[in-house]
């Protein structure tokens, strides 16, 4: 342990803070004796009583979901996943249109914010002078807080009009790719939803792909530079590989953000329930389907609808433990990325740099 | 490398000659000029692409902030919040339930998930076993998790048993929600306590209590608001974990085990209308939503500005 103390002054200890390797050279130093006085063992009991309040509700959450949504889970079996027929009269009871719309909704999202979230962030802290680049990045951190409802409230009123007159008439001149956008100018659709998940997502993904690339150290750069490289150069060759880990994280994190979002979506999907022939057509995601059948259902359809629940959380689980692996592999020798998982993935900047 | 080799194949001639000097630094002059010129010619263009992209980014994101500025002001008046929602079709009315409403479900989440998320990161500050580690990395996973599982959460494990949907269930939603982004933001602050001030208020001979609470967590504080107040933010826009829990209402209530009226909610219903009055009252209440969420987190910016400056 080094390395755990900083050598000078403390400044040292808030850049290397990596939470699993810790920058405090002794384990334990609260705990030493806390049991032994009265008030070290309320503090003893302060703490642990914390940690198994939220143990106990971690376990509770899945559980309790579990439990609820075992009935229908029984009643279909594994055509709950992969059957398209949701009809609750019939007691069919398939997600599986559900887990393609949400799929395709959110590929399709990402495929827009992903180029757009890198360019921006790459202009932002690489290109822009900071004095524009300073302001200009703290307005998107901000914009990251705007409530998913008031983006839904926007893209039901003010984008699904646009798209019906201007967008959707235009992407079907388009040839060859006017395939895709076979179908109705309903403007509510598969695409709308992409575009309301896309620039939900923007903001996150600027905010943490900044903070990666700007975590990649000078020496990198000037490596770079001496090799006799362009601006563009540097980026593309020392910058952006040196902050891989934190763009895949940034990444990861706005994937599982835009698997559960509900309420904008199902403002916007439109609620097609058959599988969708066009990126036009209406559809239901797994979250807009909860927030659309959830009021009127009950018995084993409420069960169903929970269980949808249940596919959700299993999707994003394994995006989020995809994501703090992708942040906790930091081989290739190249160091940086986000310093710190905590900061990106809590989504709260604490320390900004 | 076959230029290389055949000035390495000359040098054994004559490789101090006149001629020979100039016809090599011709050849690499017009080498590097022309690769500097395409590698400019590339490297400007990724420049205007990334504006671009800029461009792009901040158009719609721009758009709907002022859109909504544009659409609520329009919307607002003494009456907005003072009054009770009317019915449709009928002029007036406003939106008092729905802020109470907010205030009260928020700060009933906060009051219960800022203690208890303190007393988690305390577990975790100093530890790094097995343990602590998988505590972790729950907790940055349990921040993923959609809210609106964890609104049906919350209905399975308070609505369903107590039969009824009330502003309490809609608060446990909350601090459900809140609870995993206090944890880490609470340690990520208190890691930046320098150890130099543990150990010299061990030394003194406090007990472990007593530096938590006179020494880590007070030169933390700054942090530690700035990270509070950013989940509350979060918290206080989110709609899903309502919908099944505090349900919504159209009466002023300030009892917590009655169903209970909030932004959010307010918002998704009155949009969700054909009458245009309803939706002005939507972006009326968008706005102040928006305006809320924002001064919460410029103040946990502040806070966040004003602890890196004296952390040096």
């Amino acid at each position: 342990m080094t390395d755990g103390r900083p050598g000078g002054p403390p400044e040292g200890s808030k850049v290397d803070a990596a939470p699993e390797a810790g920058s405090h050279g002794q384990v334990g130093r609260l705990t030493g004796r806390e049991g032994r006085r009265p008030h070290g063992r309320l503090y003893a009991a302060v703490r642990w009583g914390g940690v198994l309040v939220f143990v106990a509700i971690v376990v509770a959450l899945v559980v309790s979901l579990l439990w609820q949504a075992a009935p229908a889970f029984r009643h279909s079996g594994f055509s709950f996943i992969f059957s398209g027929t949701w009809n609750p009269d019939a007691g069919q009871f398939g997600a599986g249109v559900f887990i393609v719309d949400t799929l395709i909704t959110t590929g399709v999202g990402l495929l827009i914010a992903i180029p757009v979230g890198i360019a921006t962030a790459a202009a932002l802290s690489e290109f822009l002078p900071r004095r524009i680049g300073g302001p200009l990045s703290t307005c998107i951190d901000l914009i990251a807080a705007v409530p998913s409802i008031i983006v839904g409230l926007w893209g039901l009123l003010v984008l699904i009009p646009i798209f019906q007159r201007d967008v959707e008439p235009f992407l079907q001149k388009i040839p060859l790719l006017k395939h895709l956008f076979g179908g109705g100018d309903l403007g509510s659709g598969i695409l709308l939803a992409s575009v309301v998940l896309a620039v939900m997502m923007l903001p996150t993904m600027v905010a943490l792909t900044r903070t990666a690339l700007q975590g990649v150290s000078v020496a990198d750069r000037e490596a770079a530079m001496a090799l006799g490289g362009t601006r563009w150069q540097v980026v593309r060759r020392a910058v952006i590989p040196g902050a891989r880990s934190g763009i895949e994280a940034a990444i990861t994190l706005s994937m599982g953000r835009a698997l559960g979002e509900a309420i904008a979506v199902s403002l916007v999907i439109g609620g097609g329930v058959t599988f969708p022939h066009s990126l036009l057509a209406n559809g239901t995601t797994l979250g807009s389907a909860i927030v659309s059948y959830f009021d009127e259902a009950t018995g084993v359809q409420r069960s169903a609808v929970i269980g949808l629940a249940v596919v959700l959380l299993a999707f994003t689980t394994v995006t989020n433990i995809g994501g703090q692996i992708l942040v906790r592999r930091r081989g290739g020798g190249y160091q940086g990325a986000l310093s710190d998982p905590g900061v990106g993935l809590a989504d709260t900047e604490v320390v900004p740099a | 490398m076959t230029t290389g080799t055949d000035l390495a194949a000359r040098d054994t001639e004559d490789v101090l000659s006149p001629e020979a000097v100039a016809r090599r630094r011709r050849v690499v002059r017009r080498a590097s000029r022309s690769t500097l010129r395409r590698r400019r010619l590339v490297g400007n263009a990724t420049r205007i692409v990334c504006y671009l992209a800029l461009l792009v980014a901040l158009v719609p994101l721009v758009a709907l902030v002022s859109y909504t500025i544009e659409r609520g002001v329009s919307g607002l008046s003494e009456a907005f919040f003072t009054q009770l929602p009317v019915p449709e079709g009928v002029p007036g009315g406003g939106v008092k339930e729905a802020i109470i409403g907010t205030l009260i479900i928020v700060g009933l989440a906060a009051v219960v998930a800022i203690p208890l998320g303190l007393a988690v990161s305390l577990f975790l500050i100093d530890r790094r076993g097995k343990l602590a580690a998988s505590i972790r990395f729950v907790a940055d996973v349990m921040s993923g998790v959609p809210s609106i599982a964890i609104g049906i959460f919350a209905y399975a494990l308070i609505v369903v048993p107590s039969q009824h949907y009330s502003g309490i269930s809609g608060s446990f939603a909350l601090a459900v929600l809140m609870l995993p982004i206090i944890v880490r933001a609470d340690e990520v602050a208190m890691r930046t306590v320098p150890e130099d001030l543990w150990d010299a208020a061990l030394a003194l001979g406090a007990p472990p209590s007593r530096v938590a609470r006179s020494v880590v967590v007070r030169t933390a504080l700054p942090g530690l608001v700035t990270g509070n107040l950013l989940a509350v933010a979060r918290a206080a826009g989110e709609t899903a974990p309502l919908l099944f829990t505090a349900l919504g209402s159209v009466l002023f209530t300030t009892n917590p085990f009655q169903p209970m009226d909030a932004m959010p909610l307010r918002i998704k219903l009155d949009g969700t209308q054909a009458d245009p009055h309803l939706q002005t009252v939507a972006w009326a209440t968008a706005l102040v939503l928006l305006a809320s969420i924002l001064v919460l987190s410029i103040v946990a910016r502040l806070f966040a500005s004003y602890a890196t400056r004296h952390a040096r």
